[in-house]
């Protein structure tokens, strides 16, 4: 799962601090995550612009912006990265609505059950890294292709 | 309804009139309500779930790691583990006893009512009687014995929901002393039935024929509203095209029959 050797990066996102909390403790104690918590989105959004990472798991309301909001501004910047919506919102269609808006990973309701998103962080973390991998092999195979094309054009031109 | 003869609106007719449209207020605010205190504890009772668990991975970490303590230290330390442990153990069944609640409520109280969805009709009544537990659940026993395999059905879950309590409240109060009402169902072609039979007291023959009207109650004062069964049946029969209808013997008790379709036809 690690392409790089690095530590996965999961942002957690969440105006109620109980559960950047609560998750943190529970990643700490099961995985060897890096886990960012903001309990202000904007800052969320500073941070995902600027920073590589993994995954990021966010409320739906908060105040300033939803999560919504903040998950497609996560699109645009890190668009490998995976998007998980943790709501407490009792109307889904809303949040339904966007699924395809800000091409979300996996969409889990609280109250949460641990296992579950544990199972969903971890999806998003291998399908983060495969998507950067495919990137970078792409870039490659790219970069490999435009040599093969150079040296084409050099041997036409030394025979010519 | 397009054949009926015109007639004169009576003033008890928009008594009744007036009243129906008040108690599905009611029920509407009562439904927000619901649906608002839900959201406020999803988030701490989460928090709860979530901590717990760590709580009791973090203890049996600890009770390894302290097997090798010798001495009067090593005992105290382990006693207060133990003492930890089983706490966090009670913790978790009443987490778990919150967290069916919420559910119970949720699928209850659901926010997008007014829109059609598709719905399984056990998780529906398994919301409905965890709420009716706390009041009845001393003196009746409620079975939910509706196959989970049964195909969803289409429908407004907030006022099926509706429906279904009314008609389970009215099997639980129809038992005088204890006794059980069973909700089964099947499928079968394009619709499916749902029967809810208590071991109450039965419906007397007099009565049956008024028991769908508005404003007929058999309950004490404050108990009954007399709409119950009126308010299921425009939900079952005019909102969701299906039908409502009942068999009941004196001393054994009735069996209340809700037929509907699988799928709602599309205005």
């Amino acid at each position: 799962m690690e392409s790089n050797g690095d530590k996965p990066i999961v942002v957690l996102v969440d105006d109620e601090e109980m559960v950047i909390t609560s998750v943190r403790a529970y990643l700490a104690l099961e995985t060897d995550y890096r886990v960012e918590g903001f309990t202000d989105p904007e800052q969320a959004a500073g941070f995902i612009t600027q920073r590589p990472y993994d995954v990021i798991v966010s409320d739906y309301l908060m105040p300033k912006m939803t999560g919504i909001q903040l998950l497609r501004q996560a699109k645009e910047a890190a668009p490998e990265a995976s998007r998980i919506l943790l709501t407490g919102h009792a109307d889904k269609q809303s949040a339904i609505d966007a699924i395809n808006d800000v091409a979300l990973f996996q969409y889990i309701e609280k109250p949460w059950d641990n296992t579950q998103l544990l199972l969903a962080i971890q999806g998003g973390i291998e399908r983060a890294r495969l998507l950067r991998d495919l990137r970078d092999s792409m870039a490659e195979l790219a970069s490999a292709n435009d040599s093969l094309k150079d040296v084409h054009r050099r041997l036409i031109k030394a025979f010519l | 309804m397009a054949d009926h003869e015109k007639h004169e609106i009576e003033p008890e007719d928009i008594e009744v009139l007036r009243r129906q449209v008040a108690e599905e207020h009611k029920m509407a605010s009562l439904g927000r309500l619901l649906a608002g205190i839900v959201h406020e504890i999803n988030t701490p009772i989460g928090s709860i779930f979530s901590n717990n668990q760590v709580a009791l991975r973090s203890l049996e970490m600890l009770k390894n790691d302290l097997e090798h303590l010798t001495g009067e230290t090593g005992a105290h330390a382990r006693a207060l583990v133990a003492t930890c442990h089983s706490l966090a153990e009670v913790d978790k069944i009443a987490c778990e006893r919150i967290g069916n609640v919420i559910r119970g409520l949720k699928s209850f109280a659901r926010a997008d009512s007014d829109e059609l969805h598709r719905v399984d009709v056990w998780e529906q009544v398994s919301g409905t009687l965890r709420l009716l537990q706390p009041e009845y659940g001393r003196r009746v026993v409620f079975e939910n014995l509706v196959p989970p395999d049964l195909p969803r059905i289409e429908c407004y879950p907030g006022k099926l929901n509706q429906a279904l309590l009314n008609i389970i409240v009215n099997a639980a109060q129809a038992i005088e002393e204890t006794g059980n009402v069973t909700i089964s169902a099947s499928a079968s072609g394009d619709s499916i039935e749902i029967r809810i039979r208590d071991t109450g007291k039965g419906i007397p023959e007099s009565v049956r024929d008024k028991i769908f009207h508005s404003g007929y109650t058999s309950k004490p004062a404050g108990q009954g509203t007399g709409l119950g069964l009126t308010l299921s049946k425009r939900i079952i029969v005019d909102l969701h095209g299906g039908e409502l209808d009942f068999e009941s013997s004196r001393g054994e008790g009735t069996t209340f029959r809700i037929q509907l379709p699988l799928k709602q036809k599309r205005p």
